[in-house]
């Protein structure tokens, strides 16, 4: 591949991209679940060189009381990233953007809870980055909807998804950081619910045609999927792989 | 996990203490099992994840540029912190540090920092200009107690790894590592809870609730002394304090051969 | 029976059956809001979960930690979604902070919050802890489960609904191995004739399933 960044070819006639991969292909993505014994639920989760742990506590007790809902259970979503995970030293205190994303993130899994079950409590549910590679957010996501499941809070199904956008003219799955700073480059977070597949998240950063989104949203639900046979995956593995013949 | 379940488990650990038994089999100085997994973040310029049993810490170090002090202007510096991160515990919360993770910070630094195991000379780039700044940043995933020891190796493990990163023209050159991290010492910190009158090593989540008071101390290559902390309410004798640097200096010497 | 594992979300099934608990209709289809066990030959369409917090019934028996002191009475932990409180009106002792009662639940309202009676308190011992919704295969059909416990491990026990085990006696470090055995084998069958082995007892009855279990549990009065 060329060297200057704006002579990287994204895609090339083949359908290649710079990491080798094709257009609808996500990076490799790995999924363990119950890994911190202390929460009601947990995940960890690799996808390319993201790595994120997620943990449930709850419901509980909704603290302060000015802040729970007759009526539903409050998601209180915490997205943070550590200091090391990014390439340059990401200073401790949260800041615009991981409010952002934890509001968008937990008004994504709020959908897919039964919360109307569980009026005057919380869910406490914390996602942390230890590296990152674009699509942090998503990771992120995957990682709580599969500890949720692991806490055993009833849902409507999984949360899954993946990024979708464009760079070199292509909609491509799964953009890394290099395709994210291609000049043309148009990122889309999205994430649905598994069976239904209703839109829970979605954002958009750059321009593109009507025509270039609904293409970006086919191949984005397609995507979302393939991860959710990884959640689903994952979850079963717990109870698919005990042995049951040891001796006192 | 129930927070208020203390008092028939703190009976009982008390009682079988006095026979010199533990929960998990262990003999009273003796410590969990130490898993040590290196390079966790590509992002970090060193990375280690400690798990002392089932408490499970990850730490990260990243070097940045900065100015040296105008005291000491041929001196690079340090900085040391450890989160408690609510997904440790059902009692962490994100928000204004609390006292306990301020002392638990502040002796995880005091460890590394007092043996001098970076020599602050090596940090230094240009003099009077230009210096690295190593931050290690410590992150607790899960709580079973002596989240201390587990962020101070963990600490130790990431700066272990640690490779400097290439400096031209007064910018860090992405990519590219002029050295690897020179520690003088591997100072491991060990720390003690006091139940009943039993002293006992590394105490998990269920002695710590029933501990009266805490010590911690870290011992250096050399057997010498780099920090201590006597924590909580209780008390030790000096001759409990002897014994248990005694036994920290043997255990430090184990710990040392995995990092 | 077939027994078959689902997700959240997961389809248990496309035709018309009647609806029992953890799953939900979407569409004509009715699909599992849990991880948990499905049993395909049922007429009914349900889901026995196999994670999940202690959701309080009334008539359960539970067993309670005191975490603070009150004027009139005492904040109890019943590993649920909120604390429960003991009026002091209804004992005749003192408690503290820590101390371990057993309680029948009276009421419970629409928030989940739930109103204790019938409060015991004990002494000595020690609290196990296992997922609530594992609890059925702590006792087994007709106590079976119960009875091989006791009899290999000579402890004396009351299991709560919601999750935590009193016991008292016996070899409770071999109950407390026993125990998280069960949890971590709940899901799998012939469970009471693996854990007669672990115990080296000798089994009597049947063995029974997860699912039918959950769904047939007797009255547990909690005896010791």
């Amino acid at each position: 591949m060329a060297g200057k960044k704006d002579e990287l070819v994204y895609v090339d006639s083949k359908g290649k991209r710079v990491d080798g991969r094709k257009v609808e292909d996500l990076r490799p993505i790995k999924i363990e679940v119950g890994v911190i014994p202390q929460a009601d639920g947990s995940a960890y989760l690799e996808w390319g060189q993201n790595k994120a742990f997620a943990s449930v506590y709850g419901p509980r007790e909704c603290l302060p009381k000015h802040s729970a809902s007759p009526y539903k259970a409050v998601v209180k979503f915490n997205y943070r990233m550590a200091t090391f995970s990014v390439p340059d030293r990401k200073n401790p205190r949260p800041g615009r953007r991981e409010y952002e994303i934890s509001k968008v993130c937990g008004e994504a899994l709020e959908r897919s809870i039964f919360v109307e079950r569980f009026p005057n409590t919380q869910i406490d549910v914390t996602v942390e980055l230890f590296d990152s590679n674009a699509g942090s957010r998503i990771a992120g996501l995957c990682a709580a909807s599969v500890a949720l499941a692991d806490a055993g809070i009833p849902m409507r199904g999984l949360v899954c998804g993946t990024g979708v956008g464009k760079a070199g003219g292509k909609i491509i799955v799964d953009l890394d950081k290099t395709e994210e700073d291609a000049p043309d480059a148009v990122d889309i977070p999205l994430a649905i619910i598994s069976n239904t597949k209703e839109v829970v998240l979605m954002q958009l950063d750059g321009i593109l045609s009507k025509k270039e989104w609904q293409q970006a949203m086919k191949m984005g639900i397609d995507a979302s999927l393939k991860v959710h046979e990884i959640q689903k995956a994952a979850l079963k593995a717990r109870y698919e792989n005990v042995k049951g013949d040891d001796k006192k | 996990m129930m927070t208020e379940l203390w008092d028939l488990r703190v009976d009982k650990i008390v009682a079988d203490l006095k026979e010199g038994k533990r929960s998990d089999g262990r003999k009273v100085d003796e410590m969990r099992k130490v898993e040590i997994t290196p390079e966790i973040s590509k992002n970090a310029e060193g990375s280690a994840r400690v798990k002392l049993g089932n408490t499970d810490v990850i730490a990260g170090v990243k070097v940045v540029l900065g100015t040296p002090y105008p005291d000491s202007p041929d001196e690079g510096s340090i900085s040391v912190g450890v989160e408690l991160l609510p997904l440790a515990s059902p009692e962490f919360e994100f928000g204004p540090p609390s006292w306990d993770s301020i002392e638990l910070s502040r002796v995880v630094d005091r460890g590394i920092r007092e043996s001098k195991t970076i020599d602050f000379k090596d940090l230094c780039i240009t003099e009077g200009e230009l210096c690295y700044v190593v931050y290690i940043d410590a992150y607790a995933i899960n709580h079973d107690g002596n989240l201390f020891d587990a962020s101070e190796i963990a600490a130790m493990a990431a700066l272990s790894q640690t490779k400097l990163p290439k400096v031209e023209d007064g910018a860090i050159v992405k990519g590219e590592y002029a050295k690897k991290l020179n520690l003088k010492y591997k100072p491991i910190l060990n720390t003690f809870a006091k139940i009943g009158n039993v002293i006992v090593a590394d105490p998990t989540l269920s002695e710590e609730k029933a501990m009266a008071a805490r010590f911690s101390v870290a011992v250096m290559d050399d057997d010498n002394i780099s920090a201590m902390q006597k924590g909580l309410g209780g008390s030790f004798t000096v001759e409990e304090i002897d014994k248990a640097i005694d036994v920290a200096v043997k255990n430090s010497k184990q710990i040392r051969k995995l990092l | 029976m077939a027994k078959r594992l689902v997700v959240p979300g997961e389809l248990v099934t496309e035709e018309r059956k009647k609806l029992g608990s953890h799953v939900y209709i979407s569409e004509g289809k009715i699909y599992s809001d849990s991880i948990g066990l499905v049993d395909d030959e049922s007429n009914f369409a349900s889901v026995v979960p196999l994670e999940g917090k202690y959701l309080p019934q009334v008539n359960d028996l539970v067993l309670g930690v005191i975490s603070s002191e009150k004027f009139a009475g005492y904040v109890v932990d019943i590993n649920s979604f909120y604390p429960s409180f003991i009026s002091k009106k209804e004992l005749r002792e003192m408690l503290k902070p820590g101390s371990v009662v057993s309680a029948k639940v009276l009421k419970v309202n629409e928030l989940n919050e739930v109103d204790l009676g019938s409060i015991r308190t004990f002494f000595g011992g020690e609290i196990l802890t296992i997922s609530p919704v594992k609890i059925p295969r702590v006792i087994g059909r007709d106590c079976s489960m119960l009875n091989v416990l006791k009899a290999g491990t000579k402890s004396n026990l009351i299991v709560g609904k919601n999750g935590w085990i009193w016991a008292k006696g016996g070899d409770t470090d071999l109950l407390k191995k026993a125990i998280d055995k069960i949890g971590a084998e709940a899901h799998m069958s012939n469970l009471t004739q693996r854990m007669s082995d672990f115990l080296g007892v000798k089994q009597q009855k049947n063995d029974a399933e997860y699912i039918e279990e959950t769904e047939e549990m007797d009255e547990y009065e909690g005896e010791e």
